[in-house]
C-alpha cells in the first residue's frame, strides 16, 4: 500500500487493484477487503492461526513464581495496612 | 459477507508467524474470500484511507499530517485515561502536601516509564495483530494466563470504582444528584459503544478526553510560581518533608498514575482493533508520546492547581474528589474551583470507557468471541456485555450507602504499582521472542530500560511493604 496501489501483486488477475488515488472505495467484493489487509489480519485467518506453547526455562518459570508471590504478599499488606488506617482515622 | 462466528474449524489450525504478506496474496486467500466478516470490511476502510492519506502525503507539503490524525488515538487514549479521577487525586495530594518541588519532575519520569513500556505494546499488536491477554494465553499457556487476567480484571473493576466515585464528585460540586450523575455516566458509555465502528468510538472518546486539559486554566487561575517550577524541574528540590511512610505511599500512587497492567491490554488490543500494521509503528510511536507529554502537562497542571493550598496550610491529608474543588473555591476562585471538579468528572468518564473497554477486550480474547468494536452488537454481544455490565456493577457499587469507598481509592493506585511487575514480565518476555515478534524484538537499550522500570516498581512496591511491616525503619 506504499504504491499508489494496494499490494495484490503476488495473486495476478485476482482483482483489479485498489487505485488509493480514487475517491470512491467499494468493498462489496471481498477480495477488495482482502488486498487491504495483511494475511493474519483477516479474522478467519487469525481465528485458524495461534502462536504455540513456549517452552519456559526454569529461570523463566522461577521469576514468575517469585513475581506471583511477590503480588499476593504484597496485596496481603496493602489490605492489611489500610484497613487499620480507616479504622485507626475512624 | 458476515461470516459466522461459530465456524472457526472451517480452516485447518495452524501456528501463526509474523508476516506482512497481504491477505489476498497468501495462500489461504481462496478460503479466506468466502469468511470475510463486517469487522473485516470496517477495518479495510480505515485502512484504505491510511493508504491514501500515505500515498498523499508524499506529493504535499503537509500531507503527512492527514496521516497522523488517522493513526493518533490508542496512545492519546491511554495516557488520558489513565489520568484518571484516582490519578487527578493523587496528582492533587502532591499538589497540597507538598507544594512545588520533587513530584514535579517525579511525575515527568512517571510518564517517561510509561511511554517505555507503551510503545512495546504498540509493536506487539501492529505486528502480531492480537491482543495482549490472546498473546498471554497463547504463549503462556492458561495457567499463567488465567494469573494475569486475575490481576487486571480486579485491578480494573477497584479502578472503575473509583471512576464513578470521580464523576459522582465531580457533578456533586454542581450540586447534581449521586444518581442522575452516575447514571449519565452510564448513557455516555453506552453510547459510545453503540456506533458499532472503532473509529467513531476513538474519535468520541478522544473528543472527551482532550478536556483532560481542563486543570491548565484551573492551574493558570492558581497562579502558580513559574522560577520555583523551573527550579523544580533542574533539581528535584525541595525534598518532601513529614511522615516518610506518607510519602512513600504518595510516590507509590503517583507511579501508579502513569503505570498500570490495564494500559498494556487496552493499548494492544486498541492498535489491533485500529487495524495497524508494522509500517504503522513510528506513527504509533508519535501517538503514544504525544498521550504522554499531554498527560504530562495535564498532570503538572493539576498539581499547580492545587498548590495554593499547601501555602494557605489547608491540610489536605485525608481530601477526597469534590472536597479539593470546595477547599480550592476560596483560594483560586469559583471558576478555578469548577474547572477542577469538571476536570475530575472527565477524567472519571473518559477512564470509566478506557478501562471497560480494556476489561472487554481481554474477556473476549480469552474467551475467543468476537472482540472489536467494528462489530455490531448482535454479533459480539458477550464483548458488549462485558464492557457495559462492569461499568454499570462498578456504578452501582459507587450508589450503595456506607459501602467503603474511601478504602478503594486509597488501594487502586498502589495495587496497580503491585500488580505491574509480573505484567511487565510478561510483556517483555513476549516482545523478546522472536517467533512473535520477528524483525521488531526488542533492541538492547529498550530492555534496559524496561527492565531498569521493572526493577524500579519492584524496588518501590518493596519499600512499601517492609515500611508497613516495619514502620520504625522509617521512622514512624
Amino acid at each position: 500500500m506504499d504504491s499508489h496501489h494496494a499490494d495484490i501483486s503476488e495473486n495476478p488477475g485476482a482483482l483489479a487493484p485498489i487505485d488509493v488515488k480514487s475517491e470512491q472505495l467499494t468493498l462489496r467484493d471481498p477480495r477488495a477487503v482482502l488486498s487491504l489487509l495483511e494475511a493474519d489480519q483477516v479474522v478467519a485467518a487469525k481465528r485458524r492461526t495461534h502462536f504455540g506453547r513456549k517452552n519456559l526455562s526454569f529461570g523463566t518459570k522461577a521469576l514468575l513464581w517469585a513475581l506471583r508471590v511477590y503480588v499476593v504478599a504484597m496485596l496481603v499488606i496493602v489490605f492489611i495496612s489500610v484497613y487499620q488506617a480507616i479504622h485507626a482515622a475512624r | 459477507m458476515d461470516a459466522p462466528d461459530k465456524n472457526p474449524s472451517q480452516l485447518a489450525c495452524q501456528t501463526a508467524h509474523p508476516t506482512t504478506e497481504s491477505a489476498v496474496a497468501s495462500a489461504a486467500a481462496p478460503e479466506l474470500i468466502g469468511l470475510v466478516t463486517h469487522e473485516d470490511v470496517d477495518r479495510a476502510r480505515d485502512r484504505w484511507e491510511v493508504a491514501r492519506a500515505r500515498w498523499k502525503g508524499r506529493t504535499k507539503t503537509f500531507g503527512g499530517v492527514r496521516l497522523l490524525w488517522l493513526l493518533v488515538g490508542p496512545g492519546v487514549l491511554v495516557f488520558l485515561g489513565e489520568n484518571d479521577a484516582p490519578s487527578m487525586l493523587s496528582y492533587s495530594a502532591d499538589g497540597s502536601r507538598y507544594g512545588v518541588g520533587f513530584f514535579i519532575p517525579f511525575v515527568v519520569l512517571t510518564f517517561i516509564m510509561g511511554f517505555i513500556v507503551q510503545e512495546m505494546t504498540v509493536r506487539l499488536g501492529a505486528v502480531t495483530h492480537r491482543g495482549h491477554a490472546e498473546l498471554i494465553f497463547d504463549r503462556f499457556g492458561k495457567f499463567w494466563g488465567f494469573f494475569a487476567m486475575g490481576d487486571l480484571i480486579f485491578g480494573n473493576f477497584l479502578t472503575l470504582v473509583t471512576e464513578f466515585i470521580g464523576v459522582r464528585a465531580g457533578l456533586g460540586f454542581f450540586g447534581v444528584r449521586p444518581a442522575i450523575a452516575v447514571g449519565g455516566a452510564l448513557v455516555i458509555v453506552m453510547a459510545a459503544i453503540t456506533t458499532g465502528r472503532y473509529w467513531t468510538w476513538e474519535r468520541i472518546t478522544l473528543s472527551l478526553a482532550i478536556f483532560n486539559g481542563l486543570f491548565i486554566p484551573a492551574a493558570i487561575l492558581a497562579r502558580p510560581d513559574w522560577h520555583a517550577v523551573g527550579h523544580a524541574m533542574l533539581t528535584w528540590m525541595p525534598f518532601p518533608g513529614g511522615g516518610r511512610y506518607e510519602i512513600l505511599l504518595l510516590i507509590l500512587a503517583t507511579i501508579g498514575a502513569t503505570v498500570t497492567p490495564w494500559m498494556l491490554f487496552f493499548q494492544q488490543s486498541a492498535v489491533v482493533d485500529k487495524g495497524m500494521q508494522p509500517r504503522d509503528i513510528n506513527a504509533g510511536r508519535f501517538d503514544t508520546l504525544l498521550g504522554a507529554l499531554l498527560a504530562t502537562i495535564f498532570a503538572i497542571a493539576a498539581i499547580l492547581a492545587t498548590v495554593p493550598l499547601f501555602h494557605h496550610g489547608i491540610n489536605a491529608a485525608n481530601f477526597q474528589y469534590a472536597q479539593f474543588a470546595e477547599a480550592l473555591e476560596p483560594v483560586i476562585g469559583h471558576t478555578g474551583a469548577a474547572l477542577f471538579a469538571l476536570g475530575i468528572f472527565e477524567a472519571g468518564i473518559v477512564a470509566a470507557i478506557a478501562i471497560s473497554t480494556s476489561s472487554a477486550y481481554a474477556f473476549g480474547e480469552v474467551m475467543q468471541t468476537g472482540h472489536s468494536l467494528n462489530r455490531p452488537l448482535r454479533e459480539a454481544w458477550p464483548f458488549y456485555l462485558t464492557l457495559f455490565g462492569s461499568a454499570c456493577a462498578a456504578a452501582a457499587l459507587v450508589l450503595i450507602p456506607r459501602f467503603p469507598l474511601e478504602f478503594v481509592v486509597l488501594t487502586v493506585n498502589v495495587i496497580a504499582v503491585l500488580a505491574m511487575p509480573p505484567a511487565l514480565a510478561f510483556l517483555l518476555l513476549l516482545v523478546n521472542d522472536p517467533e512473535v515478534m520477528g524483525e521488531h524484538v526488542n533492541g538492547f537499550w529498550a530492555n534496559v530500560a524496561g527492565v531498569t522500570v521493572t526493577i524500579l516498581l519492584i524496588i518501590a512496591g518493596l519499600g512499601f511493604g517492609l515500611a508497613t511491616v516495619f514502620p520504625k525503619w522509617l521512622g514512624g
